[in-house]
């Protein structure tokens, strides 16, 4: 039985500035990395690798370098890395990228059944946390978003029991096999690899898969196939470092004027 | 391309201006026709001066700007030329295809802005009347009506509540099966729904259940879902102009469904204003019957675990006051925890803190500590030493208050008040418990564009 | 009869010492090759093994009390060990070896000798009986069973010795009677009065005793923590001609194994320091995680792997599997991973070692192990390791901030070909705040001084000085190769730093990889520039910073010998001489944040910073001054802990010096 992880090669977004005259991003140096909450999905597909004696294949779409990406999942234990990528799946939106995900997952499925598509919740570029149910719908998979435990996995009854966290509570939920889950960060804290896994992962095979391989009806995919698009991009205005008053002397106008100034910029709603 | 009569206009070539590309994943590449671009490894287009046909397909798509058009001075000059002598004439007439005429007519057969109710059994999520607030005002400038769907187990007197809000119309299944949540049942229920009656915008609120669902239901439609928007407007065309960062945050694009309907956004909570409630308003409620059987439906909901997580986990906590060496005792972060359950929040504190004895370890923020992302970081008597602030500066809205006005923490702050944590925190406890007693309805006067970009 | 009853028991107990010695030193075999040549420049090794093994060189100093007592005994002991020598051959060839036979002007003298050493060593066994019984050592095994065994046969071989010498006077056939005053005395003492038939019954008792006891010791030898008898003095010969400051590198094949996580994983000469260990104490008493109660004691690490040596050595040489882990804990012969963690590489335990063992070496090879083999690290170093990795600073902050710290400041990029210093910012002066304004007072003086000079901004990367100590090698292997690719891109070969951990890591780390740079620490540049005239200095300002007491950086003073540039620096500045602590110079007391501490929780014992803190405070300064931001951070953190920072405040050697500048 297989596990199928997604993970994506994001721009690590936490060092992309914007320059404050010109207002455009500054990407210059900024690395490519993976998707930090990708790593979680991954650690719990190994955990559960470990546990219930799983294979793991990892996919991701993207361009070519992203076998970057793919490397470092075989070091961490992944047993195969597929890659796919072609000129025809750039540009994807999420319904474009998770009917890529979703083909190559039945492509998979020939070969090996698959018990479980582990999603990370989200991307830190796109930020949209839609592949992953995108993926389940597409598939028909249960769909399991937001889960910060596996319970269990009964594999004779071909179910699964996960907490999800919804806003101020918790759900316990049971579903049937096969699943999509998408995992938050507080899963569990993603291992890092031994050094002679990273030895063997820089040269063992990372299999690829372009649109001749997976033969897509090409509106249905990357640009084309996207039912959004974006218009304009724009940095936003962003208020860093307002000195409140004059706290030293006036605490109390200090105190009313930033919670004033919470609540007009709807930071606090009371 | 055969040589015209007249002096061929030249048609330039695709030029990437430095520093713009976003690396938004090659969409200029795929828009090529030519196979003209080659994406280098910082996920910029490399283009191909040989290939490019000047086509600007690959500029139409740039969300960036990243791309423009680049002459040669000959060309330039040839350009001129034609400019002069064409200027009376006007070109550029527009045509229109076959195939964009038939999409067109098809997204026309959708109208109506619909707003999905989200509640936990009953009882409504806030965000569900923010964007009644929101979706009214769509519905104003494109002419249509205000619709909410409520789906769930005796829940009418949602419908109810919809309609104070200003919606004047609900949708409503009600039936057991509908219950709890399940991604299933309310996407099916929804996709009925949609297909039975073509509203052309559908908003859900960015909440997890409404990202959950938004997802299913925009996927089974095959039809664009934009998330976690802060702002919305429609432009000239009636287009859906949704506004969203990303980028973790650095930067906001604004983004539309051209050929697909509905158009679908889920919207962060707190952002839209909230409605004030008309209880005079009244509307139409339109009973629909979906059948789904429950020993269909195969996921099922076990258990609901109520209850205040942020209490012991600071990770998942959307408010955290935080305390630093400047809190000066143990007793004194129970002026935080009052603070802290004002906000609906989670009390965390520095390194200091926890060496000398005053919060447990797992309360620790920063390097060895945990690292937060909360919605509000209030950092109370913290210095900002970076062991500190790696743990906590990708907050959204960090305060800081402080007696030293160098403190490093004032540097990533995006409000800071100088001065002495034991006469400020308490006033703001006093001016929120003032505020709460004197409920104030929060929509004053409209603005033009709805929610900030 | 007899006398061949004693050459065979001779025989068969010395065959049985070099059986028992083969043994054990066998297992010294499986060790890996040892990466550093210990046998090159022959004169300076036995120059170093006659002055600090025969003269007692580290015991005798740092103040140790008894050190002067193990040296009486080490002495005593050197001469005896020809007497007995002799007694054995005598033993084994009866009548035909023996001093007697040697001309008179040779033995009288040696006689001499032999009875003054015996007495010592009497005297210097019962000296440490009652310290050990009235002072014990900070250990407890000092006191142990052991210990006590040796010191008795010592004792008993001694007096037997004596009773052996005063028969034979008492019956007159010792030649060198009037050359043996103690014997004589004892004689005339005890033996007087005994009738000269009996005589020879006591000279055979007395001859058995002392070789039984001799024997007996002999055997015993081998088995004890007295190997160090043995060993001791060939460590010293095979010991480190240079500082051990920097650890040797891993071949990253596929198929290798990286690290120690079995004892046969260490070199041969790691193997032979833990049978040399003295278990002297010398170490975990100068241990800043043993002093503040951490589970780390590099005395037991190192008693440890002797045990785990001779519990699995066998098994190994018949390729069987190990039955106690090397790091696990809990038990004898074992060392616990939190042991590991805890060492912040100071480098004191390997200053003050008699016999030279290299704890820090094996230490972070063992954490290789953990990091490379098994990914089994403390939480929080994994968030380092990945913010290392991928952005190439501790707290993974965005590399375009690394310039932050010159806005308004004149300071010029590294152009190659134009600029000749290159001032290696490091993560902590380019990141953290209050290291933040070190840089800009190291600019300044920079400036200053006329030379020429730039940064790398944003294109800096970190030096890999936590990672190689954390014993993540692997990616300090890659970060070293991607610094020195840069390096000589840009043609970079003169290098300032601020951090005395990209000074030690550049200067002695990177070596390994066949660089040279001219690495120069800001305290040394400062020095060489105010010796110069480079300088202009207004030295009137030192009533500013009030008593100034100086702290070593381990890496500055320990690991690179930098102890007086500093204190001079601060001399021509203020007018005077710092306040020295207790501790300093090369006994200095680590600030608690060196080898990857730094990035770790302390949560057991007390805080190694508040120690020191506290240590400084005594001498009532109104200055404390550092020369490394590691060392900064951890005093700042420790003064505020004790709430003294109203009356303290920690400067940077830069910094005082840039306020002096005119
Ligand atoms: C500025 C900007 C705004 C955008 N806004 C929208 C929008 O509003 N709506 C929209 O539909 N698209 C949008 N996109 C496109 C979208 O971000 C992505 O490009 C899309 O391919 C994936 O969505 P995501 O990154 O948000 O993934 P998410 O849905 O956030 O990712 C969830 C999980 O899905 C898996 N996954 C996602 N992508 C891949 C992949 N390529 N390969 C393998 N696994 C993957 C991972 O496990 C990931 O953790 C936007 C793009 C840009 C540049
Ligand atoms: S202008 Fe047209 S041909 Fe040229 S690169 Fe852009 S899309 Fe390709
Ligand atoms: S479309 Fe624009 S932002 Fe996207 S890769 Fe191409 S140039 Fe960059
Ligand atoms: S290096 Fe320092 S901390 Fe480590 S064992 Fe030696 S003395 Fe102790
Ligand atoms: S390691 Fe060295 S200093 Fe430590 S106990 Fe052994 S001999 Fe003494």
């Amino acid at each position: 039985m297989l596990i199928v992880t997604c993970v994506k090669q994001v721009p690590d977004t936490t060092q992309v500035k914007v320059d404050p005259v010109t207002g455009t991003l500054i990407r210059e140096g900024v690395p490519f990395i993976i998707n930090p909450f990708d790593t979680y999905a991954l650690e719990e597909s190994l955990r559960l690798k470990e546990k219930y004696g799983f294979r793991v294949a990892v996919i991701s779409m993207g361009p070519p370098n992203t076998e970057v990406t793919l490397r470092k999942a075989l070091s961490l234990g992944a047993d195969e890395v597929i890659l796919l990528s072609d000129r025809a799946f750039g540009g994807a939106d999420t319904l474009a990228t998770s009917m890529v995900l979703a083909e190559a997952i039945k492509k998979l499925g020939k070969k090996d059944e698959v018990a479980m598509v582990i999603c990370g919740r989200q991307t830190i570029d796109g930020d949209t946390a839609q592949v992953g149910p995108g993926i389940a719908t597409r598939l028909g998979y249960s769909q399991l978003t937001l889960v910060d435990h596996i319970e269990n996995v009964d594999l004779n009854a071909k179910k699964i029991r996960v907490r999800r966290r919804l806003e101020g509570r918790h759900e316990l939920v049971e579903a049937p096999l096969p699943a999509m889950i998408a995992v938050l960060r507080e899963i569990n804290r993603p291992r890092y690899p031994t050094v002679p896994m990273r030895i063997f992962a820089q040269d063992a095979p990372v299999i690829l898969w372009n649109n001749k391989e997976m033969g897509l009806r090409e509106d249905t995919i990357g640009l084309k196939g996207s039912a959004t698009q974006v218009r304009k991009i724009f940095s936003p205005h962003r208020e860093k470092g307002e000195i409140i008053g004059d706290g030293v002397k006036d605490p109390q106008a200090s105190a009313r004027l930033l919670v004033e100034r919470l609540k007009e910029k709807n930071i606090l709603i009371l | 391309m055969e040589e015209e009569k007249k002096i061929r206009k030249p048609r330039g070539i695709a030029k990437l201006i430095p520093g713009k590309c976003i690396a938004c994943g090659a969409r200029c590449q795929s828009a090529c026709p030519e196979d003209a671009i080659e994406m280098n490894d910082k996920g910029e287009p490399v283009i191909n001066l040989e290939k490019c046909i000047g086509c600007r397909r690959c500029i139409k798509v740039c969300p960036a700007e990243a791309l423009e058009i680049f002459y040669t001075p000959e060309e330039q000059k040839i350009l001129e030329q034609i400019a002069a002598s064409t200027s009376a004439k006007g070109t550029g007439t527009k045509e229109v295809s076959i195939e964009e005429a038939a999409a067109t007519a098809h997204i026309k057969e959708y109208r109506g802005v619909w707003v999905f109710v989200e509640h936990t059994e009953g009882e409504p999520a806030t965000v569900s009347w923010e964007l009644l607030g929101a979706g009214a005002k769509l519905a104003k400038t494109l002419g249509v009506e205000l619709c909410s769907i409520v789906i769930g187990d005796k829940v009418e007197h949602l419908c109810q509540e919809s309609f104070e809000y200003g919606a004047s119309r609900v949708y409503l299944l009600d039936a057991p099966v509908f219950h709890y949540y399940r991604t299933e049942t309310y996407n099916k229920a929804i996709c009925y729904l949609v297909k039975k009656y073509k509203p052309e915008i559908l908003l859900m609120g960015a909440t997890g259940l409404g990202r959950d669902l938004a997802g299913a239901v925009a996927t089974k439609l095959n039809t664009g879902l934009t998330a976690d928007c802060t702002g919305l407007d429609v432009d000239e065309k009636g287009f859906l102009l949704q506004t969203r960062p990303a980028f973790g945050g650095n930067i906001m694009a604004t983004i539309f469904t051209e050929r697909t309907r509905p158009q679908m956004s889920t919207v962060r909570p707190h952002v839209m204003l909230l409605p004030c409630k008309d209880t005079s308003h009244k509307g139409e409620i339109v009973r629909e019957f979906f059948a789904i059987k429950e020993d269909e439906v195969a996921v099922k909901v076990l258990e609901i675990i109520k209850g205040q997580r942020a209490e012991c986990d600071l990770t998942a906590a959307d408010v955290i006051v935080s305390g630093g060496r400047g809190m000066q005792g143990k007793e004194n972060f129970e002026m935080l925890q009052q603070l802290a359950d004002e906000l609906g929040g989670a009390v965390g504190c520095s390194r200091a803190v926890v060496e000398a004895g005053w919060m447990p370890a797992e309360r620790q923020v920063g390097q060895t500590g945990k690292t937060v992302r909360p919605k509000i970081y209030i950092a109370c008597g913290i210095s900002g030493a970076i062991q500190h602030l790696v743990g906590m500066q990708n907050s959204d809205v960090i305060i800081a208050i402080n007696l030293d006005k160098n403190a490093p923490i004032f540097e990533v702050a995006t409000y800071g008040i100088v001065g002495d944590v034991f006469q400020v925190v308490p006033a703001i406890i006093d001016y929120i418990r003032e505020l709460r007693t004197g409920e104030i309805c929060s929509i004053s006067e409209s603005k033009n564009s709805i929610g900030k970009e | 009869m007899l006398i061949y009853i004693s050459t065979i028991i001779f025989a068969a107990a010395i065959a049985l010492f070099f059986w028992s010695c083969y043994r054990r030193f066998r297992l010294l075999t499986l060790g890996r090759p040892e990466p550093k040549n210990r046998f090159n420049d022959i004169g300076k090794r036995i120059g170093g093994v006659l002055y600090y093994a025969f003269g007692q060189r580290c015991t005798v100093s740092h103040g140790y009390r008894f050190g002067w007592n193990h040296l009486v005994l080490f002495w005593s002991f050197m001469i005896l060990l020809i007497a007995n020598t002799e007694f054995l051959l005598e033993g084994l060839f009866p009548d035909s070896i023996s001093f007697s036979l040697l001309p008179p002007g040779v033995y009288h003298p040696l006689a001499v000798l032999i009875e003054i050493a015996s007495v010592l060593a009497l005297l210097a066994v019962c000296i440490a009986v009652i310290r050990r019984l009235a002072f014990p050592p900070s250990y407890m095994e000092a006191r142990s069973v052991d210990a006590f065994i040796i010191l008795s046969l010592i004792a008993l071989l001694m007096l037997a010795f004596f009773g052996l010498h005063a028969s034979e006077i008492a019956q007159g056939t010792e030649k060198a009677a009037n050359f043996m005053p103690v014997s004589n005395f004892v004689a005339s003492a005890f033996f007087s009065d005994v009738p000269a038939g009996s005589l020879n019954g006591y000279i055979d008792a007395f001859w058995w005793l002392h070789a039984i006891v001799l024997l007996v010791f002999l055997n015993y030898l081998p088995y004890s923590k007295h190997m160090h008898i043995l060993t001791g003095i060939p460590n010293v010969y095979l010991r480190s001609l240079t500082k051990v400051n920097t650890q040797p590198g891993e071949d990253f094949k596929k198929g290798n194994e990286f690290g120690v996580g079995r004892i046969d994983q260490f070199t041969w000469k790691n193997l032979t320091d833990s049978y040399s260990c003295t278990e002297c104490g010398r170490c975990s008493d100068n241990c800043p995680a043993t002093i503040t109660g951490k589970m780390l004691n590099p005395r037991l690490v190192i008693h440890n792997m002797k045990i785990n040596l001779l519990v699995n050595g066998p098994g190994i040489m018949k390729n069987k599997e190990t039955v106690l882990p090397l790091i696990k804990g809990g038990i004898e012969g074992s060392v616990a991973e939190q042991v590991l963690w805890d060492c912040t590489t100071c480098g004191a335990c390997m200053e003050v070692c008699p016999v030279f063992i290299e704890h820090v070496v094996e230490i972070v090879d063992m954490r290789r192990n953990l990091v490379e083999m098994k990914a089994k690290v403390p939480e929080e170093l994994i968030a380092l390791f990945e913010n290392i990795e991928q952005r190439s600073n501790p707290w993974g902050i965005a590399p375009g901030d690394r310039t932050k710290w010159t806005a308004d400041l004149d300071v010029k990029p590294f152009e190659t070909g134009k600029t000749e210093y290159l001032f290696y910012v490091g993560c902590f002066g380019s990141f953290d705040a209050r290291s933040k304004k070190v840089s800009q007072a190291i600019s300044k003086i920079l400036n200053a001084s006329g030379i020429s000079w730039g940064i790398l901004g944003k294109e800096e990367l970190c030096c890999g000085d936590s990672m190689r100590r954390l014993g993540n090698e692997f990616v300090f292997d890659r970060m070293t190769l991607e610094n020195i690719r840069m390096f000589k891109e840009k043609g970079i070969k003169k290098v300032i730093t601020q951090c005395p951990h990209c000074y030690n890591t550049f200067k002695n780390d990177y070596r390994q990889y066949g660089v040279e740079l001219e690495v120069v620490h800001h305290t040394d540049l400062i020095y060489d520039m105010i010796k110069s005239g480079k300088l202009n200095l207004d030295v009137n300002d030192a009533k500013d910073f009030g008593n100034l007491v100086f702290h070593d950086s381990c890496y500055l003073g320990r690991y690179n010998g930098i102890y007086e540039a500093p204190r001079n620096v601060i001399a021509s500045v203020t007018g005077r001489a710092p306040i020295e602590m207790e501790r300093r110079k090369d006994r200095s007391f680590c600030c608690g944040a060196g080898g990857g501490r730094m990035w770790m929780e302390e949560d057991t014992g007390n805080l190694i910073n508040v120690e020191r803190v506290k240590e400084a405070m005594k001498k009532d300064p109104k200055t404390i001054c550092v020369c490394c931001p590691y060392c900064m951070t951890m005093f700042e953190d420790g003064i505020k802990g004790i709430k003294a920072d109203d009356k303290v405040q920690v400067l940077d050697l830069a910094e005082i010096v840039s306020r002096a500048l005119k």
